[in-house]
């Protein structure tokens, strides 16, 4: 049994952490929107549904972008502070990054922040430009995150071939067949046509053509590949206090969280078909209080079919090895029993680089707010289980949010 | 650039076709891939032994498409996470069955060492002939 670590703070108390505001704009490819314009149109997006003003923003967490080494320059040293008019008055601007897990750590770093004092009103801010960006650079590029240079890279390996091992190792380990790992990609397409910011929300997906698409990296098709696309998303998380000042009586808390660094490089993973989920799992139920069979919505990483598969088992959503069946049931479908990456996930909303985990988590954050589109909001949704991952899949990082009255 | 000399060390077991894996002077463990001191009991008292070059293969993709820079003229070719008997994994290539033919590898097949792939510096395994 895990060893019992408590948050610092309890729903209701003045210093719990509560997020009360999301943005997003259109994800696709959209060349003509530069990158400082949409992080600036997505961070007033975010404080404004928080009921904010930019002024009452006091740090900002930054999500980073893998496009553009200058344009990362721009996010450390501070330009979104000048382009939101907050200069002099904000404390603290920093990015934090741990890559397809990133929105996951910065939630646990505005959360301590905000529940130790040092923060108030918290942006956690996030743009990519992947879909304008040039296709062979950034495949160069992602055949170096995750990679050791000296010992791996000399194999040619690169990020699809990192989730067709996983995905073979996976369909190897549960006897899940190809019809049943394409379900996958079917159920997220479903979520996709529900939502108007999704790159592909006018277009529909089936297994046929799934199967009948070129083969990238056996076994995976052109079709169960993530689609690398622009984006940008943002939320505001404050304290319960504050957010009582201001009048706001429903907002969204972390329940808990857990975490499992399982490796570096893929090549070191002791079971390619399991990874850090059930560790992750365990310590983020032992904080929090619920189980997996207490979730509403799910909103998982799925860069790959196969990893959202492995996650759902390792979280206790399904049995061993039953992850893609759960899928291909209709289980997480709209009007399924459990819905699961209500925006269409990374692969049908787009992979928006670090920031696809941060999409799914924002995507929770207003499901649970109940500010999602009246045609895919999940009725009476009250607990979310956010799932992320980064780089080989070295992490699996959980975190348990829940809505919450503050009794304003 | 400076290669470090457990690098250069390990390339120079590939390049005589010996997988070596770096192993603990001290508590005698094994370690892949090879690191600056021991995970185990974190000494720099680090040697090599020659791999007996058995092991099982954990899983494969043989990639068709979107090489990284520089290995475009590869295409195709399959990459394997290989368990060697001695308790440590690595990344390699795999041999075709015959022209840019895999299909006869499965997970957990029994896979051998060949040697070095070509002027890459990796490992190159097959299915085991016993």
């Amino acid at each position: 049994m895990t060893e019992h670590w408590s948050l610092h703070s309890t729903a209701g108390a003045a210093n719990d952490p509560v997020f009360v505001g999301v943005g997003e704009l259109k994800t696709g490819k959209f060349p003509e929107r530069g990158f400082v314009e949409a992080l600036t149109r997505v961070a007033i997006q975010a404080i404004k549904d928080a009921g904010m003003v930019p002024r009452d923003i006091d740090t900002i967490l930054l999500i980073p972008n893998l496009h553009s080494a200058a344009d990362q320059a721009d996010l450390v040293f501070s330009r979104m502070v000048e382009e939101l008019g907050i200069h002099g008055s904000c404390k603290s601007s920093f990015m934090v990054h741990s890559g397809g897990s990133t929105s996951d750590n910065a939630v646990r770093t505005a959360h301590g922040l905000i529940t130790a004092g040092h923060a108030k009103n918290v942006l956690v801010l996030q743009c990519e430009r992947w879909g304008s960006a040039d296709l062979n650079e950034m495949i160069t590029m992602l055949s170096k995150n995750g990679i050791p240079g000296e010992w791996e890279l000399p194999t040619g390996i690169q990020f699809n071939a990192i989730g067709a091992m996983i995905t073979r190792r996976y369909m190897y380990a549960s006897g899940s067949t190809p019809e049943d790992m394409a379900s996958i990609c079917v159920t997220l397409r479903k979520w996709a046509n529900l939502n108007e910011n999704a790159m592909f929300y006018e277009k529909p997906l089936t297994i046929e053509k799934i199967l009948s698409s070129r083969m990238v990296a056996d076994p995976l098709h052109a079709y169960e590949c993530p689609p690398m696309a622009d984006g940008a998303c943002a939320f505001v998380i404050t304290n319960t206090e504050n957010a009582r000042k201001r009048g706001i009586s429903n907002a969204v808390r972390l329940a808990g969280s857990g975490g499992c660094v399982s490796h570096y490089c893929l090549s070191q993973e002791p079971d390619q078909a399991v990874l850090g989920w059930p560790l992750a799992a365990e310590r983020a139920f032992n904080q929090s209080g619920w189980g997996p069979q207490d979730a509403d919505i799910l909103e998982i990483y799925d860069s790959y079919a196969a990893v959202t598969a492995i996650a759902l088992e390792g979280i206790g959503i399904c049995p061993k090895g039953e992850g893609a069946r759960w899928f291909a049931a209709g289980t997480g479908d709209p009007g399924g029993k459990l819905p699961i990456n209500t925006n269409g996930g990374l692969l049908s909303a787009g992979h928006t680089g670090v920031g696809g985990g941060t999409a799914l988590l924002v995507e929770g954050i207003r499901q649970l707010l109940h500010r999602a589109p009246a045609k895919r909001q999940v009725e009476n949704c009250q607990r979310a289980i956010i799932g992320g991952t980064g780089g080989s899949y070295m992490d699996a990082q959980i975190l348990l949010l829940e809505r919450t009255q503050l009794g304003a | 650039m400076n290669i470090p000399k457990i690098v250069s060390d390990f390339r120079a077991g590939l390049a005589s076709d010996e997988l070596l894996v770096q192993t603990c002077n001290a508590c005698g463990k094994p370690n892949m891939w090879p690191r600056y001191a021991c995970p185990h009991c974190q000494s720099e008292n680090l040697g090599w032994t020659r791999s007996a070059g058995q092991g099982s293969l954990h899983s494969f993709c043989v990639l068709r498409q979107g090489a990284p820079e520089g290995f475009e003229d590869d295409i195709p070719y399959a990459i394997g996470v290989v368990k060697l008997d001695e308790g440590v994994q690595l990344a390699v290539r795999l041999q075709p069955e015959g022209t840019e033919d895999w299909s006869a590898y499965q997970c957990d097949d029994r896979v051998e060492f060949v040697g070095k792939d070509g002027a890459r510096e990796c490992a190159v395994f097959r299915k085991s002939s016993d």
